[in-house]
Formats: structure tokens, C-alpha cells, sequence
């Protein structure tokens, strides 16, 4: 095994264990919604809805970036070059989300200087991290870019997907220098921070896990490298041709001229088009080998994420993206459905299927398989449509109490948040958010044992029948 | 646009894009199958989507762009799945016969 396959297994640790973290943050999140005064004076709302953002976006960076470091030394055919750095880095980045996270927890308001914006919190959403860790951040991201730039270089060997990766390492790592500016003014504010968050995931982070599942797609299903390419090359183009400027959704109600209600609704309307072609494509591959593969835990989890990207992105954010409907669902719990579900089909499902793939190969395991991945599968599945049920019936009495009949003044947010479809949708998160613990405590029980369990015998399984 | 307008026109939206997710993946099964049920049931998908986007352009207040968008994306919808199936098919028997 490579060095760089050794560190992937430790981003793998760290992520899942993170996941962990994000699941309880938000499950905590999710009660305050039904009990405000829960932990009063002990840990706010904002804390906790921190946690849980802040954790979901580095166990997903994490993830992908375990995938790349267990793939990349195939695909070049050496160790990646600066691999002592990288490994050195990977303390430092769970130290550093660790003191971060401790300073959250302690220092949870206050007032705000250019001191805090160094030592606490920042303050923009998903880019909370004090500077001092977004520059750790930095760091970490170039090493990274220089372990798979330089390997390519040193190697002399650039597949079709170490290309796409390296051109998609640039954005991503540039996007990210926007987490620094503090503009004073919330709509130049608004209108950079959303480079960083919407281009990063529905941009660069799409081609990432793009080339990871071409990655897992060859190794999983033994589909040839030139047709993985191809698909790679058109999927690639599709989802940035419409994503790029789709960006624009967001810039619908924050002080933005109004050409981008057209430009954003046109873009974004445009985005399930390309998750239709996947969900073929999703089918092609699952008919043509007959469901029947040495993995059924990663094979289910890709074709979870084909399908979950399109109901997720496609259908959830159609419901909201063109501007008439845009105008009273926005920043309710209708998005957050949205959002919730599109992570979990774009990304995570994408991760959770990877890691079952590096664990059949670290454990030498002919084939994987078993009962409790089915119900992990199932539990986290059911747990995360529920979730996003219960916070659509939410968000619907939002958009109708609060933004359409009471026209977005406080009394009617109060009004809103009283209904009682918003408060049934809210118990119902929860509800649904402890069957998505449940599935992941199964999943990690399952990680941790697959293929360890000795299989039965075939002779010893018929006698016993 | 009213309260139940608000309430409808997204609702629509969200089958529209469903039927269309629920027609690409019964053509797809139906390429594979051959069973006449499962092709019937792509091209009642089909229909319904097209249906589903009849219903948005005649009975939702969106504006006239997004009513032609609409449409557009219809079309594309109709096209994508046999594209893509097609394409896939080349791609894999071109691999074979290389």
C-alpha cells in the first residue's frame, strides 16, 4: 500500500467520525427549533447550526480528498510527491478543526473586531472559521494541489481525469480566498461570499466528485478508462454550462441589478437537465451488469447518488429556483429541504460509496456484502427523505404564513414559526433525524466489520439449510 | 401571485421535473427489459410530463419566458433519454470491437 493510501485511510477516519459530529450538531439544531429555550445560556442555536454546517463541509472535503489520495497513486503509477507534507498536514487540519470548534463552543457571542475576525469567528455562513484557519485551510488545499500537480509532473503522466482534477484544483483552491475579505457592505458581501459557496459546490466540487465516481466507476464496474472519460468530459461540460451561472438564483433578492433574475432563473432551470442524463446512464450501467458486482454497499451507494442527485438538486430545486416561486420560499425551511437532500445525493452518498470500495481492497474481501449495510442504507435513506419531508411541509407554511399572507414582516415570522404545520414538520425532522442516527451508527458498526466477518462456507451453508 | 398560486405553480414544478426523472428512468429500464409494460409505462411517464407542462404554461401565473422555458426544457427532456442511451450504447460497443 502507498503512503498516500495510508493517509487516505486517516482522512476516511476523520471524516466519518466528523459526519458523526454533524449528525449530533444537528440533531441538536433540529430540537431548538421545538424547545427555543433548550440549553439556555449553556450553547445557542447559532452554535450548533455552526457545528452542523461547518462539520458537513469539511467530512465531505475530507472525503474527497481520501478518495483522491487512495486512487491517484494508481492512476499515476507512484507515490504523490510531497506525500510527508500531506501527512504532516493532516494532524494539523484536525487540530485545527478541533481548536476551532472549542473556540465556538466557548466563545459563542460577543462583540466584533479585527482581533475576533483572526481568533473566532469570521462570521459568514459555512466559512465561519477564524483566519488563522482559513489560512490553515490554504495551506492544506495548495500542498494538496502540489501532491497531484507534482506527481503528474514528475511522473509524466496526465490521465484524462488527472486533467479535468487539476484544471478543477485552481477554482477551488482560488474560490476559497474569498472566506477572507470582511466587506462592510452586505450586498458586495453577499455577492463574493456566494462565489465561494454556490461556485465551490455546484461548480468545483461537482467536477471533484465527478472524477472520484469516474475513479470508483472503473474499479467498481470494470467500465473502460475512454468511455469513463467521455462521460467524464460531457457530464463535466453539462453541469458547468449550467451551474456556472446559475449561480445567479442567489442573487435574486440580496441588491443585485435585475438582469439576474433572468440569467439565474434561466441557468438554473436548465440544472436537472444533465441529472436526467445521469440517472440513464445510472441505469445503463446497473442493467448491463445485472445488478451483480463484488461490492454491493459501494455499487448502491453510486447509483444512490445518481438517483439522490436528481430528486435533490433537480426536482427540490426546480420547485424554488424560478423567481415568482423564489420570491417567498427563499431562506425557509424549503431550502434547507433542498439543501439537504442535494448534499446527501451529490456528495455524501458519493464518499459513503468510495469508502466501501477502499474498505473491500484494504480487507482483501472477495466480495462484500451482508445484512447490516442494507439496514444502514435503508435507515440513513428513510431518515434523510423524512428529513426532507417533514422540512418541505415546514418550509410551505413559511412561505405561505409568513412571506405570502403576512408579507415578510416580524410579527408575521412569528406567525409563521407558531403555525402548526411548521411546528408538526419540525417534530417530524426529528423524528426522522434519529432514524438518519440510528442509520449512521449502522454504518459505522458496518465499516468497521465488513468483510472481517469470516463468510460461511457454501457446503456448510447447505448443510445446515 | 396569490398564496394557493404560490403553493401550486411550485408543487407542479416539482412533479414536472419528478415525471421527467420517473419517464428516464422507465426508458432506461425498457431499453434493457424489452417488456411491454415497463415501455408503456415510460411513455405514459412521458406523456404525463408533457402533460404536467401543458398545465404549467396554461394554468400557472408564471411569466411568458419561463412558459417558453418550460417547453424548451420538455423538448429537451423527450430527447435526452433516447440520446443518451444511444450514446452509451455506441461508446461500449466502440470499446468492444477496439
Amino acid at each position: 500500500m502507498y503512503r498516500s493510501q495510508v493517509l487516505a485511510l486517516k482522512y476516511f477516519s476523520a471524516a466519518m467520525a466528523l459526519f458523526g459530529v454533524m449528525v449530533l450538531a444537528g440533531l441538536l439544531a433540529a430540537c431548538y427549533y421545538i424547545h427555543p429555550d433548550l440549553l439556555f445560556g449553556i450553547l445557542h442555536f447559532n452554535i450548533a447550526k455552526i457545528l452542523h454546517i461547518d462539520t458537513m463541509i469539511i467530512w465531505l472535503l475530507m472525503g474527497f480528498m481520501g478518495a483522491l489520495y487512495w486512487f491517484l497513486p494508481e492512476e499515476f503509477g507512484r507515490e504523490l510527491a510531497g506525500i510527508a507534507a500531506a501527512e504532516a498536514l493532516f494532524y494539523v487540519f484536525c487540530a485545527a478543526v478541533a481548536v476551532v470548534a472549542i473556540v465556538f463552543i466557548f466563545v459563542q457571542y460577543g462583540g466584533a473586531n479585527e482581533a475576533t475576525l483572526w481568533f473566532i469567528n469570521q462570521g459568514r455562513k459555512y466559512v465561519e472559521a477564524p483566519r488563522w484557519a482559513a489560512i490553515g485551510v490554504v495551506v492544506i488545499m495548495a500542498v494538496f494541489a502540489y501532491n497531484i500537480i507534482g506527481t503528474a509532473y514528475a511522473s509524466r503522466k496526465i490521465t484524462g481525469i488527472t486533467a479535468v482534477l487539476m484544471v478543477d484544483l485552481v477554482p477551488l483552491l482560488a474560490l476559497y480566498l474569498i472566506a477572507f475579505p470582511a466587506i462592510s457592505n452586505m450586498s458586495t458581501d453577499l455577492f463574493w461570499w456566494w462565489w465561494l459557496v454556490h461556485l465551490w459546490v455546484e461548480a468545483t466540487w461537482e467536477v471533484l466528485i465527478g472524477c472520484i465516481m469516474a475513479l470508483t466507476l472503473m474499479r467498481l464496474l470494470g467500465t473502460p478508462r475512454r468511455i469513463v472519460e467521455m462521460w467524464l468530459y460531457i457530464e463535466v461540460a453539462l453541469v458547468l454550462g449550467t451551474g456556472i451561472l446559475g449561480l445567479g438564483h442567489h442573487y435574486f433578492w440580496i441588491g443585485t441589478p435585475a438582469y439576474w433574475l433572468a440569467i439565474g432563473g434561466f441557468f438554473s432551470a436548465l440544472e436537472p437537465l444533465p441529472l436526467l442524463g445521469m440517472v440513464v446512464h445510472a441505469v445503463y450501467d446497473a442493467g448491463t451488469h445485472r445488478m451483480k458486482t463484488t461490492n454491493k454497499p459501494a455499487f448502491y451507494w453510486m447509483m444512490a447518488e445518481a438517483f439522490g442527485n436528481f430528486l435533490g438538486g433537480g426536482v427540490w430545486g426546480f420547485m424554488i429556483t424560478l423567481p415568482q416561486v423564489n420570491l417567498y420560499a427563499h431562506g425557509t425551511q424549503w431550502t434547507v429541504s433542498h439543501g439537504h437532500f442535494a448534499f446527501w445525493g451529490a456528495y455524501a452518498s458519493g464518499v459513503v460509496s468510495v469508502i466501501y470500495l477502499v474498505v473491500q481492497k484494504v480487507r482483501g474481501a472477495a466480495e462484500l456484502d451482508g445484512a447490516l449495510w442494507k439496514w444502514s442504507f435503508a435507515a440513513l435513506n428513510i431518515g434523510l427523505i423524512g428529513m426532507v419531508g417533514a422540512l418541505l411541509v415546514s418550509g410551505f407554511a413559511q412561505a405561505f404564513v409568513e412571506r405570502a399572507i403576512g408579507g415578510s414582516t416580524h410579527e408575521a415570522f412569528i406567525a409563521g414559526q407558531e403555525n402548526p404545520w411548521f411546528v408538526q414538520g419540525m417534530i417530524m425532522r426529528v423524528i426522522f433525524g434519529l432514524i438518519f442516527a440510528a442509520g449512521y451508527a449502522a454504518l459505522m458498526w458496518d465499516l468497521l466489520t465488513i468483510g472481517k466477518r469470516a463468510p460461511v462456507p457454501a457446503a456448510v451453508a447447505v448443510a445446515a439449510e | 401571485m396569490s398564496t394557493p398560486d404560490l403553493l401550486q405553480t411550485a408543487l407542479l414544478l416539482g412533479v414536472y421535473v419528478a415525471l421527467a426523472g420517473l419517464y428516464g428512468l422507465f426508458y432506461a429500464i425498457a431499453r434493457l427489459a424489452t417488456a411491454p409494460l415497463i415501455r408503456g409505462a415510460a411513455a405514459f411517464a412521458g406523456t404525463l410530463h408533457v402533460l404536467m407542462g401543458a398545465v404549467v404554461v396554461l394554468w400557472t401565473p408564471l411569466g411568458t419566458p419561463w412558459k417558453g422555458l418550460i417547453v424548451a426544457s420538455s423538448a429537451a427532456v423527450l430527447v435526452i433519454p433516447p440520446l443518451t442511451w444511444r450514446l452509451l450504447q455506441r461508446s461500449h460497443e466502440t470499446e468492444i470491437e477496439g
